[in-house]
């Protein structure tokens, strides 16, 4: 169709010429994706801060005493092949017995020295994938042929996986409400705009112009605000996020390591997701305000 | 060309706005259509343009039943009527080319068609040197040419022009009407709906007389002026039709030994048809 650039022109006319209604919708947009934009990246800390918890919630498989060297070896062949175990670590008990004795007193190093015996057993320090996974990786450790003892805090990994889920969960739940809102309000803004180019509109179906011809320069129109909206956001969440960090991070680290999550990471992926939701809520908005609009009203008649 | 058959039209709210009403128009006729206001003036031209739906009976258009008309269909065959309304409808920020242009762009025309073609009825109307000029640095009876030369940008075939005097003064009133004359004689169906007996009566076409959703008359000159008496008698009682002050608009009548004929409007069709057409 040859028309696609009138019709396009079309569009970015009625946005100049809505010039007022046009920087409605976009400032409405922009405030809905924005606010989406923070939900996100506070979810995506949130989930770094449990992640970083979680990393420190390992597993501890002590080798029982009379193995020898190769069945130590075959316990770690056994745990490595379990399901959801990320990475196995042997700490073999001289290190350990060295790591443990260099925080005592020079004296009780001397006398432990002198007994010259190792206490401690060969242990593998194990790392889980999926933390949901955590008491099952428990329990088949505790099954490998050879183990003596199994140190691990399932509990504290329950009550991870839980907060994980309802964040993600609540986050969603915002997000998706945001969406909402914010396709609502464009539909509205792209009536009202119908509404001033009811005179356009009268003439276009009084002389026989189909209605998807119409409806084009709207969606033009709602796509190119989508777009708009969208970039404005990105940079907003990022402007917003780099605040934040400089300024709460020095308060925050007082209750524990501060996951480093750059923005930078996820810029393209909101800026993506951005313009895409907005070139949807746009057309969408747009689509069914029009099509709404085309049905119901006359063109013989204005409204004043 | 066109055929109301029995055609009834009620609305949702219960209004009766046409009953049985029997209509044809041939092609290349003039009609004037007159009725006070509630005579159901604008429900035949609603239906006429399938902007409505008779409650009962059958219209034709141009071949086309439109009672079985279906939506998709309908864009296309609006592009058959040229449409001036009262108000003239025309677009503030967009100049006299592109207001008559506009109509060409929104039907897909393309733009090497319109540079000629757009000029072309601009002449029609005399409009030639206003092209770059904004509607409302023009006189009503101008701004209604405009509205005029659009209708015609789409070479409809039939004018259908809704009280296209209503707001222009009789001088130019009466240009507007001569210039409707003179593209029926180019061979365009026109029906002109009005309550301006006076103008009615400079001219010797037929009348179509609406008076309360009914068709109480229908012909030439001598019904006409009988029609014109019912309907001044009927609005005194009413007191709902007040007849506008009698123009005399014979003042303005053309000689007719003296008017050239006008060899613009005889090509008028064939320059459209010979860029090769519609779509």
């Amino acid at each position: 169709m040859g028309n696609i650039g009138y019709l396009t022109k079309e569009g970015f006319r009625n946005l100049k010429v809505n010039k007022l209604m046009s920087i409605a919708s976009i400032t409405v947009l922009f405030s809905c994706l924005m606010l989406v934009g923070i939900a996100f990246m506070l979810l995506v800390n949130i989930q770094a801060f449990i992640s970083g918890i979680e990393s420190e919630n390992v597993i501890m498989a002590y080798v029982k005493l009379e193995a020898n060297e190769i069945e130590t070896a075959l316990v770690g062949d056994e745990l490595k092949a379990i399901n959801y175990v990320e990475s196995v670590e042997f700490v073999d008990k001289e290190t350990a017995y060295a790591e443990i004795k260099e925080d005592f007193d020079e004296n009780l190093q001397a006398y432990l020295n002198g007994i010259g015996e190792n206490p401690l057993p060969d242990a593998y320090k194990i790392t889980v994938s999926d933390m949901s996974q955590f008491e099952s990786v428990v329990n088949s450790v505790k099954t490998v042929h050879n183990v003596l003892r199994v140190r691990e805090n399932s509990a504290l990994a329950r009550q991870l996986s839980g907060m994980r889920d309802s964040v993600t969960y609540i986050s969603a739940g915002v997000i998706l409400l945001l969406l909402i809102v914010s396709m609502f309000i464009i539909s509205n803004t792209i009536k009202v705009t119908m509404f001033s180019r009811r005179l356009e509109i009268s003439i276009m179906k009084s002389v026989g112009a189909t209605n998807s011809f119409i409806r084009w320069p709207f969606m033009v129109e709602g796509i190119i605000i989508g777009i708009i909206a969208g970039l404005l956001a990105t940079g907003a969440v990022w402007a917003i996020y780099e605040f934040a960090l400089s300024s709460f991070t020095s308060v925050l680290s007082t209750f524990g390591t501060i996951p480093d999550v750059q923005f930078i990471k996820y810029a393209p992926y909101i800026a993506g997701a951005f313009v895409i939701i907005g070139i949807f809520t746009g057309m969408f908005g747009s689509s069914s305000s029009i099509r709404k609009y085309l049905k119901e009203r006359k063109f013989v008649e204005l409204e004043k | 060309m066109i055929e109301f058959n029995n055609v009834s039209k009620r609305y949702d709210n219960g209004t009766e706005a046409l009953s049985d009403i029997n209509i044809k128009i041939e092609k290349g006729e003039f009609v004037f259509v007159v009725g006070s206001s509630g005579a159901g003036k604008s429900t035949f031209l609603k239906l006429m343009m399938r902007e409505e739906v008779p409650s009962s009976g059958t219209i034709v258009v141009d071949g086309a039943v439109l009672n079985k008309m279906k939506k998709r269909e309908i864009p296309k065959f609006r592009r058959k009527l040229g449409i001036v309304f009262q108000d003239f409808r025309l677009i503030p920020n967009m100049t006299v080319f592109d207001n008559v242009a506009f109509a060409m762009r929104v039907i897909g025309t393309k733009e090497k068609k319109i540079r000629r073609r757009v000029p072309f009825v601009l002449s029609l109307m005399g409009l030639n040197d206003k092209a770059r000029n904004f509607p409302q640095e023009l006189s009503g009876g101008e701004q209604q040419r405009v509205a005029l030369a659009r209708a015609l940008a789409n070479n409809a075939e039939i004018i259908i022009a809704d009280e296209p005097t209503g707001n222009v003064d009789p001088q130019m009133s009466y240009e507007i009407v001569d210039l409707l004359m003179r593209l029926n004689e180019a061979g365009t169906t026109v029906i002109m709906v009005t309550h301006e007996h006076s103008l009615v009566r400079c001219f010797d076409k037929r009348v179509i007389i609406l008076d309360k959703g009914s068709v109480v008359a229908d012909g030439g000159t001598l019904i006409r002026e009988a029609a014109t008496s019912h309907i001044n008698a009927a609005s005194e009682i009413t007191n709902e039709y007040v007849v506008p002050p009698e123009e005399d608009y014979s003042a303005y009548v053309e000689d007719p030994a003296t008017a050239q004929p006008d060899s613009d409007f005889i090509m008028m069709g064939e320059e459209f048809n010979a860029d090769g057409g519609e779509e």
